[in-house]
């Protein structure tokens, strides 16, 4: 038995000599001027740009928006649309073992060392990457409710009605949130024969009494349960999901190498979005700004 | 009959030659000649301890520029570049509270080339990140963490969560508002981990919000410990590029 990594080995046809160059110049003379043009640039860069140096750490004084370091916002807006512990630990977590597990799950040798190697491999980058920045950005506008902004300020500009505000009966589309403090849940109950289910929805007992002490087990807020954690999980499972099937019913999808290219894509798209909007797009107090408009208060 | 033809005279250039890489000091040194032949080309990879990393010869499509548009190695020379400028930068620093933001303040104003030192740490830093991500998704697209490679992506990931979290541990050092309240920030999100949100947060500050003991640990992770463990997966990252061939190839 022979261990795949042998094989592959194997399997290689033989290197003809005259596919070959010398390290020593043609790869080290490359080295060294891309190491060149990249030490020139950061110093031409360090000559121009000086780093941040605010006023002496403070305690007292919180800054208004604060912000982690700018590689670690896209996970802070993550957590202006979740549960903390969804956004702060467990998606990263979970995208990150996924992302290692990408070459253990598909193993195929096939399409290795060119880029864009299967056949619908470009469209399929493109496609993940353009649906995830458009869909994400859509939801973050979404959540940000500007769009109850947006058609208002229409309604009105149009001269149709110069009154008119979001209608109440689509406060539960206002944004996220919306779903826990648009919907009637207090008169949502219902009775099966003679048992009543849930007269009261923001606290739901869970716990059998008398059995445990942890207080979360006891009571579920589920309209607050709902909207900061089914919705977005669910969101982010369900989501790749359509997004594999509807590739596979245009028939660009054909092996492993395929799904996962779509979906890194999608990642990368998310992951950029989600950072650019957290830089740029974020004011005080988290709303939706443009970058011109924000600036930091200290409070 | 004795032997009339006589060596011809050497030129200027040649005699230079000779003294630079002929002498005793120099093949001391050195071994082989200078690579101004295939056999001295090989040789002066094959025998130098930081050249030996790569194989004597490659094949051709592993020199465009377009197949890894050099990421994977840029990535590791802003490594060495933060590690020259971070120890120059540790001179005129001390992680306590009291001198921290002075420091830096001092070391911008009184230091000849400080600022621009301090910049250069700084976009370095960025660029690593960026340059990183990017080595990242250039080793995706080109499938090249397929077998036998899969073992050396992870490796990779692991890296990359490394050079974030010297990013991070870096950032709080020049102690300012923008540091403070972007580290509060930050372990916050640690201290919201469903089990041991709590427990991790503390072990990462030393209390319970960020303060001295927070500063002195951020410190010493971010100079010492973890360019220790990214070192240690950096060989292994380049051993194993290596060990599984090189650069991966078409079938």
């Amino acid at each position: 038995m022979v261990s795949r990594a042998a094989a592959a080995v194997r399997t290689r046809p033989r290197r003809e000599r005259e596919q070959e160059v010398l390290v020593w110049p043609d790869l080290v003379f490359i080295e060294f001027i891309s190491a060149l043009i990249f030490s020139i640039a950061l110093m031409v860069l360090s000559a121009m740009v000086n780093a941040p140096l605010l006023n002496r750490a403070d305690p007292d004084t919180t800054p208004n928006p604060s912000k982690a370091p700018w590689y670690f916002l896209n996970l802070q807006e993550l957590l202006l649309h979740m549960e903390p512990a969804w956004a702060g630990v467990i998606v990263p977590t979970i995208a990150l073992v996924l992302l290692a597990a990408i070459p253990y799950w598909d193993r195929d040798q096939e399409g290795q060392g060119v880029w864009f190697g299967t056949k619908f491999a470009g469209r399929l980058a493109i496609f993940g990457f353009t649906a995830a920045t458009l869909i994400t950005s859509l939801l973050i506008i979404w959540d940000g409710s500007l769009h109850v902004v947006w058609t208002e300020n229409i309604i009105r500009g149009l001269g149709l009605n110069s009154d008119f505000s979001w209608p109440g009966g689509l406060d539960w589309f206002r944004n996220l949130r919306g779903f826990d403090t648009g919907i009637p849940w207090d008169s949502l109950g219902f009775t099966i024969g003679g048992f009543t289910m849930f007269a009261d929805w923001r606290a739901i007992p869970l716990g059998i009494p008398g059995t445990t002490t942890d207080p979360w087990l006891l009571n579920l807020n589920f309209p607050s349960f709902l909207s900061q954690q089914i919705i977005p999980v669910a969101t982010m499972v369900g989501l790749p999901v359509l997004f594999v099937l509807f590739c596979k019913a245009l028939g660009w999808i054909h092996t492993r190498r395929d799904i996962a290219l779509l979906i890194f894509s999608a990642f990368i798209g998310v992951y950029l979005t989600t950072t650019i909007v957290g830089t740029a797009f974020r004011g005080q107090g988290q709303d939706l700004k443009p970058p011109w408009d924000i600036v930091v208060l200290e409070e | 009959m004795a032997n009339l033809e006589r060596a011809p005279r050497k030129s200027f250039n040649d005699l230079i030659y000779d003294l630079i890489f002929k002498n005793y000091v120099w093949q001391s040194i050195f071994r082989t000649g200078y690579p101004n032949t295939p056999r001295n080309q090989m040789l002066a990879v094959a025998t130098n301890v930081f050249l030996h990393l790569h194989p004597t010869r490659i094949h051709r499509t592993h020199v465009k520029i377009t197949h890894t548009y050099c990421l994977g190695g840029l990535s590791f020379f802003m490594f060495l570049g933060l590690t020259v400028t971070g120890v120059l930068l540790m001179f005129y620093y001390v992680p306590s509270v009291e001198r921290a933001y002075q420091d830096i303040q001092a070391l911008e104003a009184n230091v000849r080339f400080g600022q621009l030192l301090r910049n250069m740490h700084r976009w370095m830093a960025h660029a690593m990140i960026i340059l990183v991500l990017l080595h990242m998704m250039r080793v995706f697209y080109t499938g090249a963490y397929k077998p036998p490679r899969e073992f050396n992506w992870v490796v990779g990931v692991v890296l990359f969560i490394l050079t974030l979290l010297l990013s991070f541990t870096g950032y709080l050092l020049p102690w300012d508002q923008l540091a403070f309240w972007a580290i509060t920030v930050g372990t916050t999100m640690v201290g919201s981990a469903p089990v041991l949100g709590d427990e991790s947060k503390f072990l990462l500050l030393g209390g319970f919000s960020v303060g001295p003991n927070a500063l002195i640990r951020f410190y010493t992770l971010h100079v010492i410990g973890l360019p220790l463990v990214i070192s240690i997966f950096l060989a292994v990252h380049f051993w194993r590029v290596r060990r599984d061939g090189g650069l991966a190839r078409p079938l």
